[in-house]
């Protein structure tokens, strides 16, 4: 149990009563320190999530994903012990070994931040549904910074790092912008990054309360008014 | 038509530019604020003056004076739009920080269970 106990997973909760008190009980038999920014919610969340036994930390109003992430990672870096964080869904799409082979990885190797894939080459990718295999696929071609890290899935929301990343973290799109502007920063900042396979399990709950596809039409939008914005 | 084509374009992106680039200073705004008085004083001249504003298009490019201040109308449109788009968006950023002290002040430790979990 102390093996992990400088790691913080930073869990943005929206609506998720159903699912989050399992999801945090069986985060918690490995991560000792979990902080559930309820953003919002209008279901019970809060109390699923104190029954689970994460830090609570509640937005009075909704702002979105990007900007419950980074109220999580504010939270978590001000911790004292702090050293490594993990972004981890609410749903249950995450797996909590994939977080310990990519935070072992951290450890050993000399990076700064790990990030979940789903499309490592060789990689079995038929359990995820062939619309969004080809989204993610075209947001990765038409993202030459993407490609220029290597990476293969921007979107995916499993990432580790460390306190070095997560101190100079801000992130400004309060929505789900803030995947395309993870990468910027790594870019930016150039800190070293690597991919690590990850499966996500693609549960009813969890499709029925994912990403409708035309909100990348908005991502897109945000992303490119702000990059002009910021020149 | 080639004239106020160029200039059409070229407004568009020069203020474009110009307002990425320099949103949310004191100058900007003031700018801003110019260039709309501006327009006003010329769609008054417009509705004073048909003929000459007509005069003023065809030297342009344009047929009609009227056709003239639809094209300006159009770009300024377009420009109060992203700069109503701009000011939300830094709002939002204002509305994002203080949620978040807000929520961060508010936050509550795991009650102590009965599994020994606690490290500090």
């Amino acid at each position: 149990m102390a093996e992990w106990s400088d790691v913080w997973l930073v869990v943005p909760v929206y609506n998720e009563a159903q699912v989050i008190r399992d999801v945090v009980r069986h985060a918690r038999q490995t991560f000792p320190n979990i902080v559930c920014v309820d953003d919002g919610s209008r279901d019970g969340s809060a109390e699923q999530i104190r029954a689970g036994g994460a830090h609570l930390v509640r937005h009075p109003v909704n702002l979105g994903q990007g900007a419950a992430l980074q109220t999580g990672i504010e939270y978590a870096r001000a911790q004292p012990g702090a050293q490594y964080f993990v972004t981890f869904d609410a749903d249950g799409q995450h797996q909590v070994d994939d977080v310990v082979r990519m935070l072992k990885r951290l450890k050993d190797e000399d990076l700064d931040i790990v990030v979940g894939t789903r499309f490592k080459a060789g990689a079995d990718t038929s359990h995820i549904p062939w619309i969004k295999r080809l989204v993610l696929r075209t947001v990765v071609m038409l993202s030459p910074r993407t490609r220029r890290l290597g990476l293969s899935d921007a979107h995916n929301g499993l990432r580790a790092f460390t306190k070095k990343v997560a101190d100079s973290l801000n992130i400004m799109l309060n929505g789900m912008g803030h995947a395309s502007e993870f990468v910027e920063l790594i870019d930016r900042h150039k800190w070293k990054v690597a991919e690590e396979p990850v499966e996500i399990l693609y549960t009813e709950y969890s499709m029925a309360k994912g990403q409708s596809l035309i909100n990348g039409v908005n991502i897109v939008f945000d992303s490119v008014v702000r990059s002009g914005a910021k020149r | 038509m080639i004239i106020i084509q160029i200039v059409l374009i070229l407004a568009v992106i020069l203020l474009l530019l110009f307002f990425l680039r320099h949103h949310g200073k004191s100058k900007t705004a003031a700018s801003v604020k110019i260039g709309f008085s501006l327009f006003m004083i010329f769609g008054v001249l417009a509705v004073l003056f048909p003929d000459e504003v007509t005069t003023v298009a065809n030297w342009l490019g344009v047929g009609r004076g009227t056709d003239l201040l639809l094209y300006g109308m159009v770009v300024a449109f377009g420009f109060a739009t992203i700069n109503t788009y701009l000011r939300f968006k830094e709002l939002e950023l204002r509305y994002a920080k203080l949620v978040r002290a807000v929520a961060i002040q508010n936050s509550e430790q795991p009650q102590e269970q009965k599994e020994p979990v606690k490290v500090d």
